[in-house]
C-alpha cells in the first residue's frame, strides 16, 4: 500500500501553469480508482484471512462474535479434503489442455488467414463470433448440443451408428470432454485474433531475404516467422492463462461439477462449498489460499511480458 | 507474396466455419421452435413452424398456453432490466473513475511498476475467491440483493480493465498537444476536459463497449449476491434451467438470445480494439 502511495505523490515534469500542482492533480484523478482496486484486492484478503481462522457462518450472527478455531480450516482443506487438491490439479490440466489447443487451432487458422480469399473480412467477423458471446450462454448452448437426443449425438449416430451415441454428462470422461471443447470453441477466436494482428505485422524484409537466401516456406515459416511472433504468443498465453484458471460459467452451466465432483473447478469448488453448503469459513480458508496463489501465479505469469504490458511497447 | 487458398486449405476452413456458426445457428433455431420440436427424438435442426411465441413467453409467462404448455413460473422481465439498470450503471462509473486513473498514471505519475502490477493482480483473482468475503462483508452491511452492492463489485472489478486500456489510448496522444493547450492559458483539468478526452473519444467508445460486455456477461457475482430484489438475464437463464430441469428449451434459448445479441452487435462494432481490450492495451492493432 505504501508502494502506491508513494508511486503518485511525485511530481513529474511539466510545464507550468496555473492551477493545481501536478502532484494535486495526480492524487485527485487517481485515488477514486485506487480506493477501488484496493476494495476489490486487499479487502477481500484480509476478510477471507481473517474469516478462515473463524467458523462463522451466516447463522452466527455478526462477523466479530466469530470463534476462533486457528488453523482447523486449513488442515482440513490440505489433509482431509481432497476435493480441494483434485480441483486444483483439475484445473491446471483442463487449462493446460485448452490453452495448447486453442493456440493450434488459432495459429493454423491466422496462417490461412495470411492467404488471398474473397469474402475474407466477413469470414474474419464470422470467425470471431464465437468469443463475443457470454459465457453463460456458450455453456448453456453447448449444454443443449450435448443433450442425449442433441444434434452431437445425432451426428455421432448418423456416421457411426447408434453405438456411438454417449450420455455425455453422466460419466467423468466426456463431461470433462465436453468442457473443453467448449472452452476450446469459445475461445480459439482470441488467439486467432491476437496470432492473425501478430503475423500481420512481422516485417517483410528479413522474409524475403529468406526467401532470396534458398529457404523454403517451412523454414521461412519456423526459423524467421516464428522468432518474431514469440511476443504475441506469450502474451495471448498470458492473457488466456490469467482467464481461464477462473473458468466458471460455462463448467457451472454444463455439468455444475458433475457427475459427483468429476468436473470441479477451483471457482466451482468454493462456489459450492460457500453458498451451496453455507461453510463460509471453510470457503474463505480455501478463497484465501487461492487469491495468495493467484498473486504468485500471476506474478510468475507476467515475468516474461512485464515490459510489454506495463510499458505499452 | 500473398498466395491463394489451395483446395484442401479450403476444405478447412470450411469446416473450421461450420463448427464456429453450427453452435449459434442451432441456438437461434431452438429460440424460434415451437413447443413440439423443443425436445424432439431426433432433434429438429429447422423449426416447422417457426415462432415468436418462445420470445413471448419470457414477459408474459401465459403466452404458452396456446400449446398447451405450461410457462415459466417468473417472467423475464426483472432480469432483462436489472441487466440493464446494472450494466448501464456500472459501465458509466468505470469508465468515468478509469479515464481520470488513466490521465492520472500516464500523465502525472512516475511510472511506477507496483500500481499497475496491483491492478493486473486484481483481474486474475477468481471471482468466487473474491465472492466468498464480499458476500460475507455485504451480509454484515446489509449491501447483499441489492443493486447498489452489485453495481459496487462490477466497477471495483472492471476498473482494472477501463483504466488500463484508456491507458493505452491516452499514451498514444502527444503530451504535447495537451501542453499547448495549458499555456494558452487553460488550467490542467480544463486542458484534459476539452483536449485530452475528445481527442480520445474513438478510445473511449471502444473502452466504454468493452466494459459493457464484461458487465453485460457477468455471472458469478450476481449469482451469489441477488436473492429476490436483484436479478439479471444470466441468473435468469441458470433458473430457468434449474427451475424446469431443463425441458423448456424454447424459452431458455429465447433468453440466452436475448441476452446475446446486444454482445454481438457491439462485438462487430469494436471489432478492431479487441485484440486491444483484450490483451490490456499489450497489442496494438
Amino acid at each position: 500500500m505504501t508502494q502506491i502511495a508513494s508511486s503518485i505523490s511525485l511530481p513529474t515534469k511539466g510545464p507550468t501553469t496555473k492551477g493545481l500542482s501536478n502532484a494535486t492533480i495526480a492524487r485527485v484523478f487517481t485515488v477514486p480508482g485506487q480506493v477501488v482496486s484496493m476494495l476489490v484486492l486487499i479487502l477481500p484478503l484480509l476478510v477471507a484471512l481473517y474469516m478462515s481462522f473463524t467458523d462463522w457462518s451466516p447463522t452466527r450472527g455478526s462477523l466479530f462474535d466469530a470463534v476462533f478455531v486457528g488453523f482447523e480450516n486449513y488442515s482440513e482443506l490440505f489433509v482431509y479434503d481432497t476435493r480441494f487438491t483434485y480441483a486444483v490439479i483439475r484445473t491446471f490440466l483442463i487449462s493446460t489442455v485448452c490453452l495448447c489447443l486453442e493456440f493450434s487451432f488459432g495459429l493454423g487458422l491466422a496462417v490461412l488467414f495470411m492467404r488471398k480469399f474473397r469474402g475474407k473480412s466477413v469470414l474474419f467477423s464470422a470467425f470471431l463470433t464465437p468469443m463475443m458471446i457470454l459465457p453463460v450462454v456458450v455453456g448453456y448452448i453447448f449444454w443443449m448440443l450435448f443433450q442425449s437426443n442433441g444434434p452431437i449425438n445425432q451426428v455421432l449416430e448418423f456416421m457411426f451408428g447408434a453405438e456411438a451415441m454417449m450420455e455425455w454428462f453422466r460419466s467423468a470422461p466426456p463431461a470433462i470432454f465436453a468442457v473443453i471443447l467448449t472452452e476450446v470453441w469459445h475461445w480459439t477466436p482470441l488467439f486467432f485474433l491476437i496470432l492473425l494482428s501478430g503475423l500481420n505485422s512481422v516485417p517483410e524484409n528479413p522474409v524475403r531475404a529468406a526467401v532470396i537466401l534458398g529457404a523454403n516456406p517451412r523454414q521461412v515459416f519456423w526459423r524467421v516467422i516464428m522468432p518474431t511472433l514469440k511476443p504475441v504468443i506469450i502474451v495471448a498465453f498470458v492473457i488466456r492463462a490469467m482467464e481461464i484458471i477462473k473458468l466458471f460459467d460455462e463448467v457451472f452451466m454444463l455439468t455444475r461439477g458433475g457427475p459427483g465432483s468429476s468436473t470441479e473447478t477451483i471457482s466451482l469448488y468454493i462456489y459450492k462449498l460457500a453458498f451451496n453448503d453455507f461453510q463460509l469459513a471453510y470457503g474463505a480458508a480455501a478463497a484465501f489460499m487461492v487469491l495468495i496463489g493467484s498473486l504468485v501465479l500471476v506474478h510468475m505469469l507476467l515475468a516474461p511480458v512485464r515490459d510489454q504490458l506495463l510499458e505499452g511497447e | 507474396m500473398e498466395k491463394k487458398l489451395s483446395p484442401l486449405q479450403t476444405v478447412i476452413m470450411g469446416v473450421a466455419l461450420i463448427v464456429v456458426l453450427f453452435p449459434v445457428f442451432w441456438i437461434l433455431m431452438t429460440a424460434i421452435k415451437p413447443p413440439t420440436d423443443w425436445n424432439a427424438s431426433p432433434a429438429i435442426w429447422i423449426p416447422s413452424e417457426p415462432t415468436f411465441v418462445n420470445f413471448q413467453t419470457l414477459f408474459d409467462p401465459d403466452a404458452l398456453g396456446k400449446y398447451g404448455v405450461g410457462g415459466v413460473s417468473q417472467p423475464a422481465t426483472k432480469a432483462v432490466l436489472g441487466s440493464i439498470l446494472a450494466t448501464f450503471v456500472s459501465t458509466a462509473l468505470s469508465v468515468i473513475i478509469g479515464l481520470f486513473s488513466a490521465i492520472g498514471i500516464s500523465r502525472y505519475g512516475n511510472n511506477s511498476k507496483a500500481t499497475p502490477l496491483i491492478i493486473l493482480s486484481g483481474r486474475m483473482f477468481p471471482p468466487a475467491a473474491i465472492a466468498v468475503p464480499f458476500v460475507i462483508i455485504f451480509s454484515n452491511i446489509g449491501l447483499i440483493d441489492s443493486y447498489i452492492g452489485l453495481i459496487a463489485i462490477y466497477v471495483a472489478v472492471t476498473l482494472p480493465f477501463s483504466t488500463w486500456m484508456l491507458k493505452s489510448f491516452v499514451e498514444d496522444l502527444p503530451r504535447e498537444i495537451e501542453e499547448a493547450a495549458m499555456i494558452d492559458g487553460r488550467s490542467k483539468l480544463a486542458a484534459h476536459l476539452t483536449v485530452t478526452i475528445p481527442l480520445i473519444k474513438g478510445g473511449l467508445f471502444a473502452t466504454t463497449m468493452f466494459i459493457f460486455i464484461l458487465n453485460w456477461s457477468e455471472f458469478m457475482f450476481a449469482l451469489v449476491l441477488s436473492y429476490t430484489d436483484v436479478s439479471t438475464i444470466p441468473v435468469q437463464l441458470a433458473k430457468y434451467v434449474t427451475a424446469t430441469a431443463g425441458t423448456l428449451y424454447g424459452v431458455q434459448a429465447a433468453l440466452a438470445v436475448l441476452a446475446m445479441i446486444p454482445l454481438v452487435i457491439v462485438g462487430y462494432l469494436i471489432q478492431g480494439h479487441l485484440a486491444r481490450g483484450m490483451t490490456f492495451g499489450a497489442i496494438k492493432q
